[in-house]
């Protein structure tokens, strides 16, 4: 893993250094976040907000985009991007390996993923009285698995898809699903029957459901969550393992 | 043993894509030490071979040995101790050239004590803050230059170093190259500017649709080629007829050329003395006239059929 600090530090540096970029990871959840409760503000009638206000189901859906933007849409475009420039043509003939690589970019982007849900609670908590009422532990253990996992699907996107062409496609198609179906609109109970096991197993939807169980207070009966989330994970790694290609 | 005296052998190597033969059983021994050139046309397989044995592509049949090492089997060592400057490649754009050696530098088991220190020799000090995409092309070429240096490799490999630089840096680049040479390193580079290979090279192998069709010492090279000298001038005051030159001594054979002569020459010296006497008896005035003696680039001509630079 030599290398792997100054490889994560630059491109952290050099994702600041590209404000859409920044823009997307940082200030777009929250802007969402702001544009849901502020503009819409319209609570979903009979659901149980547990004594709180809409803002407090819009709160984990804002958290899972930034993981979303930063994980999932940042990761591969960082690779592809460098693959179709020639950037890890030329990295490959240094020693670096491509575990160190793919932990770099990951690692760079963990940091943004951290900055960003730090602007969304603030801006939660401090400004809209959002409250977790279960243990704000589960909720930092939860935010760290849902991270790995989307930096695992992150990183097998951007093995598996050549360019950024293809990885923008893979990205969008599997991006509008976890919208509609990930509880980020909609409770699931609302969806069809049919829908909810393909729903129950989409990797978003886990982490948007425990998040607001914490938030909510609500027991965490379902373990079986982390598994999915899990199973994500060790599918995407392999996957990278298996189909990265430095050109 | 000689084998420890080798930083590389390659035994005939094959690279095909498709039906095309890119590198065409190709055999080489380089001692350490050496600077070896590699020069041939457009598409003969120069970068399809140096990029085999930076371990980038792999052969189709053939084996290749560098510092002992398979570049496919044992990639990661060999990648440790040599540097490498790519025909097509490009770093982070937005990353500083400062960073970049840095960055790079960090890489290695072991690196340059002080790799900033490139900056100074590659005239890139006062760019060191600049971002790599808005730099000009030949300073993009030295960063690629002093990225290949990071690792104070045992062998270098510069797969056409001087494109795109100006006169005053390519002479840089040859000094930068002379000293790693001097400190008993290798190089092994492909180049399209024939005065470079002479320069430079203590060998060179000229390449064509992939295989190597002559590798000698550039003087051997030249000799070989039994050219002789060409004394090449014009006649300013008259019409006159080649025949009129086939005279004079150790002329083989006279083309006219643009709008005046072209006398090959087994003696030079001869030639020209006695044809600035026939031009005196004959009243002719002559311009523009000087001689040629073969260098690499008629060798490359002879032996392939083109002109080096198109
Ligand atoms: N990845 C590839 N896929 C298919 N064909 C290739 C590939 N790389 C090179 N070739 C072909 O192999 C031949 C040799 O190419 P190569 O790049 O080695 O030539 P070169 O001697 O470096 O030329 P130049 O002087 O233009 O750099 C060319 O005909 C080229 O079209
Ligand atoms: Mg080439």
């Amino acid at each position: 893993m030599r290398g792997l600090a100054k490889l994560a530090w630059s491109e952290f540096r050099l994702t600041l250094r590209d404000p859409m970029t920044a823009f997307w990871s940082l200030a777009f959840p929250a802007l969402w976040f702001l544009l849901m409760v502020v503009v819409i503000g319209m609570p979903i009638p009979g659901f149980d907000y547990h004594g709180q206000g809409f803002a407090s189901l819009v709160f984990p859906a804002s958290i899972s985009l930034v993981i979303l933007s930063t994980s999932f849409i940042g990761v591969p475009i960082a690779l592809t991007t460098y693959r179709e420039a020639g950037v890890l043509r030329r990295l490959r003939v240094t020693p670096v390996k491509v575990t160190t690589l793919v932990a770099a970019y990951s690692l760079s982007q963990l940091a943004f993923t951290v900055v960003g849900v730090a602007v969304v609670t603030i801006l939660a908590m401090g400004f809209f009285e959002v409250r977790i009422l279960g243990s704000a532990l589960a909720f930092v253990g939860v935010l760290f698995c849902a991270m790995v996992t989307f930096l695992a699907l992150g990183s097998a996107i951007g093995s598996v898809a050549r360019t950024t062409r293809t990885a923008n496609i893979i990205i969008w198609s599997a991006f509008t699903p976890m919208l509609m179906l990930s509880e980020l609109f909609m409770p699931l109970s609302l969806l069809p029957r049919w829908l909810q096991p393909i729903a129950k197993a989409l990797p978003l939807t886990p982490v948007n459901t425990l998040l607001r169980d914490i938030v909510f207070g609500v027991a965490l009966g379902d373990l079986w969550r982390f598994g999915v989330l899990g199973a994500w994970a060790v599918v995407s790694l392999v996957l990278t393992v298996r189909f990265f290609r430095w050109e | 043993m000689a084998q420890q005296t080798l930083a590389l052998k390659c035994e005939h190597v094959v690279k095909r894509y498709g039906d095309l033969v890119a590198v065409n059983d190709v055999s080489l021994e380089i001692a350490v030490g050496e600077i070896f050139g590699l020069v041939g046309p457009n598409g003969a397989g120069k970068t399809t071979l140096i990029e085999m044995i930076e371990s980038l592509r792999k052969p189709d049949s053939g084996s290749i040995r560098v510092l002992g090492l398979d570049p496919q089997a044992q990639s990661v060592e060999l990648r440790e101790r040599i540097g490498v400057q790519l025909q097509a490649t490009s770093i982070q754009p937005n990353l500083k050239v400062k960073e970049a050696i840095g960055l790079f530098a960090s890489l290695y088991r072991k690196s340059l004590l002080h790799p900033e220190e490139l900056l100074e020799t590659l005239s890139l000090a006062d760019k060191a803050n600049s971002r790599f995409r808005k730099l000009s092309g030949g300073q993009k070429q030295r960063v690629a230059i002093a990225l290949a240096l990071v690792n104070d490799p045992e062998i270098l490999f510069f797969d056409e170093i001087t494109t795109g630089l100006d006169p005053q840096a390519r002479r840089a680049m040859w000094d930068l190259l002379r000293e790693f040479h001097g400190r008993g390193k290798t190089v092994f580079l492909t180049t399209h500017y024939m005065e470079e290979a002479e320069a430079l090279c203590d060998r060179v192998a000229v390449i064509d649709h992939g295989r190597i069709i002559a590798l000698d010492t550039p003087a051997n090279l030249v000799h070989n080629l039994k050219a002789g000298t060409k004394v090449l001038f014009r006649v300013t005051n008259r019409a006159v007829a080649s025949a009129e030159f086939a005279k004079l001594p150790a002329v083989t054979r006279v083309e006219p050329k643009d709008d005046g002569f072209v006398l090959y020459t087994s003696d030079g010296n001869a030639t020209l003395q006695e044809l600035i006497r026939h031009a005196d008896r004959q009243g002719l005035s002559l311009d523009a006239i000087r001689t040629e003696t073969p260098n690499l680039d008629d060798v490359f001509l002879a032996l392939t059929g083109r002109e080096m630079r198109e």
